[in-house]
């Protein structure tokens, strides 16, 4: 054992630091949700300093957790999360596939796949809310427009007028709306991190081995087969590691859903804490203990997954 | 069945041609070799074989039919990789199952099959583990009952005993050739090492830069090698070749004389060299003699129990009966 003591004391500084680094803030945010504390309020100022006194102890718990948003968001957050992963590792599969045979034009093509990646989130909000997803102005509004132009003027063209003029007029989509602005996050955060996904799954798939292809070419395995029985177990711990990394960031998603909508009919925890501390910091660090609470269930029912995969 | 033809075979890879037009037979049943140095085309020629490269012209017949143009899997042929080219994601059972899983066979009569080739290939207690748990010659004896269960008209091995230590090497060696006198299958084996060729062979094809230099049984090959490259390449250790007076006394070029075919003396002989180094195996010794003014080194077998130290002057005299005569153009005369 004495022959441990030494590097355990050496370590020690590094590790009390990280402890430090970590205790303080989760212990301030533990206090907080124990407490009143509130930013502004004319009828009882003594709740706007924190303060022991002001002891609400779970209180603040009962009322994030009876406040109309809390259930709401923590679904959101995980259809939201869900649906990204679900989108980018199956976009991200298809085009590393796409782009792991040699063809002229390669390595401009794999630069322009990367680069939305290098796009600040914020950005990359109001690029697609704005340019493309606009009922009016954007892309979505313009091609619905120039569809029911089209239509419009099949209806008068002899023949096929008759068999037009049955078609309604088609709608855009408003994706600020309460119904669909989750849906619009999804699709920008999805856009912007399927060249993660690509990146990783490319630079695995590059490490494949070759003869493997050829033994079940002559196997009898036809271009499917293979990519289904080699290519993707090989790619199981990528899809892992995918998961996971992606799972982490997109927990914690805030301008998109800022930009998208302010939070309107799509929220997520962090958006929630977000609200709340704008006046309220006590059930802010309440639903702050929650979403690390949700945070860890899935990162130890991820790391389990990863973890099944690198036992094979 | 399993009569491998191929007809003015070629391949080239963009201006390069590294197949010139080749004809080669192998019959029905035969095991034949193709040996050469690294780069000599082998590999590929095999491959041309299996269909996975294209012949850039040239015609593959098997048993009669023209497959030149049909699909590998479909030629009838099961190869054996230098890597083994198992998939690490299957256990051993589905690794052997997957080319009857892909042809459809039914689960019944694949097991079946299975379950012999085990048996043959003593594998029957790994089935169920993955190749990532399984010794170099475990994963190569999968590769090969892989291989099997497909009742295949010829079986194709590519450099398959590579990747294992020497000892390994000579057991599956033996355990590949007792395969073959028991299923009496057609097989082509590249290598490049000229013993496997020897030891294995029926027919073996000496191959240089795409070029068949010879074809023949190995010991045709050993006795009258058709050319100096083929001489120097069949045999351990490598055959002596003297240019000069010496060889114009036999009316040659080139003469050549295997190790094994010098008796050493330290009295009298026909040559005197002095003894560089001596490599004792036990039964044989080799000794690396210079300073004879025939060559750089003339290498010589002598029985284990025959002893000189380094610096020892020696006398050598050839068996004049097994003296191999080569022309100018390196051809036996």
């Amino acid at each position: 054992m004495s022959d441990r003591r030494i590097p355990r004391l050496l370590q020690t500084p590094a590790v009390v630091l990280l402890l430090i680094w970590m205790l303080i803030p989760l212990g301030m945010t533990l206090y907080f949700s124990f407490i009143r504390y509130v930013l502004n309020n004319l009828r009882r100022p003594e709740w706007t300093s924190p303060s022991l006194s002001n002891w609400r102890g779970v209180g603040n718990y009962e009322f994030v957790l009876n406040s109309k948003d809390f259930w709401f968001a923590v679904q959101n957050s995980l259809f939201i999360v869900g649906s990204i992963l679900f989108g980018t590792v199956i976009l991200g599969i298809l085009i590393a596939v796409l782009i792991n045979k040699t063809f002229p034009g390669r390595g401009i093509v794999r630069v322009l796949l990367i680069s939305p990646f290098f796009v600040m989130p914020a950005v990359n909000a109001v690029l697609w809310i704005n340019m493309i997803l606009d009922p009016v102005l954007g892309l979505n509004g313009l091609a619905v427009g120039g569809i029911n132009n089209l239509i419009d003027n099949l209806q008068t063209a002899p023949v096929v007028g008759g068999f037009f003029s049955l078609w309604p007029e088609f709608e855009p989509i408003s994706f600020r709306a309460t119904q669909t602005s989750a849906y619009a996050v999804i699709i920008m955060v999805t856009w912007q991190w399927t060249p993660f996904a690509v990146l990783i799954f490319m630079t695995s798939l590059q490490s494949e081995d070759q003869q493997q292809k050829e033994a079940a070419i002559l196997d009898g395995a036809s271009a499917w087969s293979q990519f289904r029985f080699l290519t993707l177990p090989h790619l199981g711990r990528p899809i892992a590691i995918v998961v996971m990394i992606q799972a982490i960031f997109h927990l914690s998603l805030y301008a998109e859903i800022e930009i998208v909508s302010r939070g309107n009919g799509n929220k997520n925890l962090p958006y929630l804490i977000g609200e709340f501390a704008n006046n309220n910091i006590g059930a802010a660090s309440a639903t702050g203990i929650f979403a690390v609470i949700l945070a860890n269930i899935i990162a130890i029912f991820l790391l389990r997954m990863i973890g099944k995969t690198l036992m094979e | 069945m399993g009569r491998i033809v191929l007809e003015q075979v070629t391949k080239s890879f963009g201006e390069t041609q590294v197949i010139p037009p080749l004809d080669l037979t192998i019959e029905d049943g035969e095991f034949a070799v193709f040996v050469g140095p690294s780069g000599c085309g082998k590999s590929t020629l095999l491959r041309l074989i299996a269909g996975l490269e294209d012949t850039t012209s040239g015609k593959v017949i098997i048993d009669g039919e023209d497959v030149t143009q049909v699909s590998p899997s479909k030629r009838g042929l099961a190869m054996v990789f230098q890597t083994y080219a198992l998939y690490p994601h299957m256990t051993v059972r589905k690794n052997i199952a997957f080319p009857m899983r892909m042809a459809g066979i039914p689960e019944d009569e694949q097991n079946k099959k299975i379950a012999a080739a085990a048996e043959s290939l003593n594998l029957t207690d790994y089935l169920d583990r993955k190749p990532g748990q399984l010794s170099g010659g475990q994963r190569q004896r999968v590769a090969i009952g892989r291989a099997i269960v497909r009742d295949p008209s010829a079986f194709l091995f590519d450099e398959p005993l590579s990747n294992l230590d020497a000892a390994l090497r000579v057991g599956m060696r033996l355990e590949i050739s007792e395969m073959h006198e028991r299923m009496k299958t057609t097989m082509i084996y590249v290598t490049h090492d000229q013993v496997e060729a020897m030891t294995m062979a029926n027919k073996i094809v000496v191959l240089q830069a795409g070029n068949i230099e010879q074809v023949g049984s190995p010991l045709d090959l050993y006795r009258e090698p058709r050319n100096l490259f083929v001489a120097g390449f069949i045999g351990s250790p490598k055959m002596n070749f003297i240019e000069g007076d010496e060889a114009a006394k036999h009316g040659a070029h080139t003469i050549g004389i295997r190790p094994e075919h010098i008796e050493v003396s330290s009295d009298a002989g026909t040559w005197s060299g002095v003894v560089g180094v001596s490599e004792h195996l036990g039964s044989d010794t080799f000794f690396h003699v210079h300073d004879t003014g025939l060559a750089e080194t003339i290498t010589v077998r002598a029985g284990g129990e025959v002893s000189f130290k380094h610096g020892d002057r020696i006398h050598l005299t050839p068996r004049q009966d097994v003296i191999h005569k080569f022309g100018p153009d390196g051809l036996r005369l």
